[in-house]
């Protein structure tokens, strides 16, 4: 199947070869790419920053795609219903769309991690407790915890993330234990164990590093799922501020219109959570697949 | 036993989804829902349009609240701090039993006192005593002179004395103690799905229109179109603005407006030397601008009512330069809207100290009012772009009232720029003036919804005069004048007034009213 000869491969080159077999895998990280890119690029190459409410005036409000605001620029995909440019919109609430979901899956990543591997090592008792406050937390909806949460926690960006943390955390220990717990049973920890290594150096040296390529998969889903929660909670209006819409928030806001002939202001803005969505559990997808070594010839 | 009061709206449930709808049968999408079956339990207008359709009034209110008799046939001062209401005689309650002057007496008793009530009856009802002279004359007497008696009189309803007076709201939730006089007598109620009625054979009035009605909650504005649209229910409240002109081009529907007694406006904290939401332009403490009628004043001038009304409104409200709307009794002739004046309103900041303005942060809900919170965001990109930098912070009725009233540490209202609602309930301009605009004083009952804690002498002793002048010229002269005064001051900044409309299927039309409530018999044969 490989045309390039396995002696010339590097392991990271013939992951990457095998990543990008796959056509659609390509055209999601390429989408993925470019999402993020247009996302950091913002500021730069968006006629208005729309979180300046001095920049935004109602006068320019429900233009259809291609109208010229007062400001004198063109609104490519129309305006929503308080004046503000969709695609500018669009690209500063992926801004916090994306933030939020990275933010939250790298802090729930290292919680879980910690946990995870605490649990597999230690086993016992704590390995039991552990484990059972996990399955507690997995036997509920992650959106009806979430909801919960905001509901204490109160709104913000910070507390989005917190909330999506405490959701998201049990998914990565739950894999990273049982990833875990088999590596411990190897040969090569039991070696590292009578050389007398410090517990610590075993755990983040030796079997950590056998671990992450579940933790990669989980990852990027988690991430998927992280900005669709977060886009949830806002529609629900208990997440973002109003005047600093995400992503979920203008599709809120553009579910009003959707009997009224105005499509643009609650369709652009679903579309764009659609394809990042789209995209990362594309690449999730894919790196599944590679990373399997029960997949792989 | 609990299993069976389980059991039976739910076969009821079924019931009622198998029968046809005919034309005898209404069902209502309503934009929101009633909280309590208990008449006095929540002076909200959804509980009270349900009250209405079960129970009466003494004096009912029609559709551009002029006031007419209900269980009282006639009523008028015979003295100085007396009135003589006139009851009418062999009207029943739906249970059968005798409705007289017991009745009455018992339902003002229970009126004010209901345990949790998140916002009473009591502000129609201090300061006066209900004595019961015959089987079917009462007394009203209060302290001193009281010509607002009657539009008073007119927000409550009567209860049984058999069954009513002594109930929880648990009681009345459960159906057990809904029993009134009413055009309509309850079937069934489950919170959140539907309230269902049937007609009042014996009804004292003309004829009930319809055999069955059914009010169903359905919050979301889309969800209330399409139910229409897909007929299944007859008419809604509450058309979303959005929608408004798609629906006038359709032909199976009609719609009906009407202007309401609600206007929008805004509070300023007026109270605090420093507010809690007012900043300087770095972020530190600064001294309460808002203070300031310059200030204030200068807000007024920032906001663009024209732009609001044609652009958030769709063209559905109508301008707002004071409390009430054009033709209500104790408006002001001389007010007028004021007029968007960004420059004017520079040069008044810079004179008052701020050139440069300050930052603030609006408040306001996003589930009460027609587009509430894109109101409060326009709001904040007009101050913005003006020089005060404007945050905006919505969040739903259920937290937002709660730290409007009473939400800082010490119990004072939290905000310093609040955006709110008030209907004058009574129809005529003492209601807000009273509520919003008089000096808060608890004991009084003044000034209960006065967020801003606005307060000037003069204006308290216009609002007190009026309030004891039996002359209807002199006192809506007293009125207007308060109102003048205030608006003046810029005691608060009004915006708009709520234009409201219903939507219904075609063959049928609502009687639009002033004073908001969706009533079954409202809607007609068009």
């Amino acid at each position: 199947m490989k045309t390039v000869s396995p002696k010339e491969e590097t392991p990271f080159g013939r992951f990457v070869s095998d990543f990008f077999a796959n056509k659609v895998a390509t055209f999601g990280f390429l989408l993925l790419i470019l999402i993020i890119v247009l996302a950091v690029l913002a500021p730069w190459i968006t006629p208005q920053n729309p979180y300046d409410l001095k920049q935004v005036t109602v006068m320019d409000s429900s233009m259809p795609p291609g109208s010229e605001a007062l400001a004198g620029y063109t609104m490519l995909i129309g305006s929503d219903g308080v004046g503000r440019d969709l695609f500018s919109g669009i690209l500063y609430g992926l801004r916090i769309s994306l933030t939020v979901g990275i933010m939250s899956g790298v802090i729930a990543m290292i919680l879980g991690i910690s946990v995870g591997l605490t649990a597999a090592y230690v086993g016992g008792r704590t390995d039991s407790l552990i484990m059972r406050l996990v399955d507690l937390q997995l036997s509920f909806p992650s959106a009806l915890i979430a909801l919960m949460l905001i509901a204490i926690l109160g709104k913000g960006v910070d507390n989005i993330i917190l909330a999506l943390v405490i959701v998201q955390w049990a998914y990565y220990a739950r894999t990273v234990r049982g990833t875990a717990i088999v590596e411990r049973g190897k040969e090569y920890v039991e070696a590292a164990a009578c050389l007398g290594l410090p517990h610590r150096r075993i755990l983040f040296r030796h079997i950590l590093p056998n671990c992450i390529a579940p933790i990669i998969v989980v990852g990027t889903v988690q991430t998927a799922h992280a900005i669709g929660l977060e886009a949830t909670l806002s529609f629900l209006g208990i997440g973002l501020p109003q005047s600093e819409p995400s992503l979920g928030v203008l599709i809120a806001n553009g579910s009003q219109y959707l009997l009224s002939g105005k499509y643009w202001i609650s369709v652009f803005p679903g579309v764009a959570l659609l394809l990042t969505v789209v995209s990362i559990n594309l690449v999730g997808d894919q790196l599944r697949d590679v990373l399997n070594p029960r997949l792989q010839k | 036993m609990p299993n069976v009061k389980l059991l039976t709206p739910l076969i009821a449930g079924i019931v009622t989804a198998a029968t046809m709808a005919t034309a005898q049968d209404l069902r209502l999408g309503m934009s929101s829902e009633a909280t309590s079956l208990d008449p006095y339990f929540h002076n909200l207008g959804p509980n009270n349009a349900i009250a209405r359709n079960i129970f009466d009034n003494l004096v009912l209110q029609n559709e551009v609240q002029s006031l007419t008799p209900g269980l009282a046939v006639s009523w008028a001062p015979i003295n100085e701090t007396t009135w003589e209401f006139k009851l009418r005689e062999g009207v029943t309650f739906q249970d059968g039993s005798a409705f007289n002057a017991d009745d009455v007496v018992c339902s003002f008793k229970r009126a004010p006192d209901v345990p949790n009530s998140p916002s009473s009856f009591g502000t129609y009802l201090k300061g006066k005593t209900v004595t019961k002279v015959d089987d079917f004359t009462v007394h009203f007497t209060t302290e001193g002179p009281y010509p607002t008696m009657v539009n008073d009189i007119s927000t409550i309803a009567i209860v049984s004395n058999e069954s009513g007076c002594d109930a929880t709201t648990k009681d009345y939730n459960h159906g057990d103690a809904a029993i009134g006089t009413g055009p309509y007598s309850l079937v069934e109620y489950v919170p959140g799905d539907r309230i269902v009625m049937k007609r009042n054979d014996n009804y004292w009035g003309p004829k009930p229109r319809w055999e069955t009605v059914t009010y169903k909650p359905i919050k979301s504005g889309p969800a209330r179109v399409a139910a229409l649209l897909a007929g299944d229910v007859d008419i809604i409240s509450g058309v979303p603005t959005v929608d408004i002109a798609h629906l006038r081009e359709n032909e199976t529907i009609t719609l009906s407006q009407g202007s309401s007694n609600r206007v929008i406006y805004l509070h300023l904290d007026q109270f605090r030397e420093k507010s809690p939401f007012v900043k300087g332009n770095d972020g530190g403490e600064i001294k309460n601008p808002l203070i300031d009628q310059r200030v204030r004043l200068a807000i007024s001038k920032m906001i663009n009512r024209e732009a609001i009304v044609e652009r958030v409104m769709e063209g559905v409200a109508t301008q707002a330069g004071q409390l009430l709307p054009e033709g209500f009794f104790g408006v002001s002739s001389k007010l007028e809207v004021m007029a968007y004046d960004p420059d004017g309103a520079k040069a008044l900041l810079a004179e008052a100290g701020y050139p440069d303005g300050f930052k603030l942060t609006i408040h306001g809900p996003n589930d009460r009012y027609i587009n509430d919170a894109k109101i409060a965001e326009v709001i904040a990109q007009m101050l913005s772009a003006n020089g005060i930098t404007t945050a905006v912070d919505t969040m739903p009725r259920s937290v937002y009232f709660k730290r409007a009233s009473a939400g800082s540490p010490e119990g004072l209202p939290e905000f310093s720029l609040v955006l709110v609602g008030w209907g004058a309930g009574s129809g005529e301009a003492s209601s807000p003036l009273k509520s919003l605009i008089r000096t808060y004083d608890k004991d009084r009952g003044f000034g209960a919804s006065n967020r801003g804690r606005y307060s000037n002498p003069e204006v308290d002793a216009l609002i007190d005069k009026a309030l004891v002048t039996n002359d209807d010229a002199a006192r809506e002269a007293l009125l207007a004048k308060a109102t003048e005064v205030a608006i003046g001051d810029v005691a608060i900044i009004p915006l708009h007034y709520q234009v409201n409309t219903w939507a219904a299927r075609k063959g049928l039309k609502y009687i639009a009213r002033s004073d908001e409530y969706t009533l079954a018999d409202g809607v007609v044969p068009e």
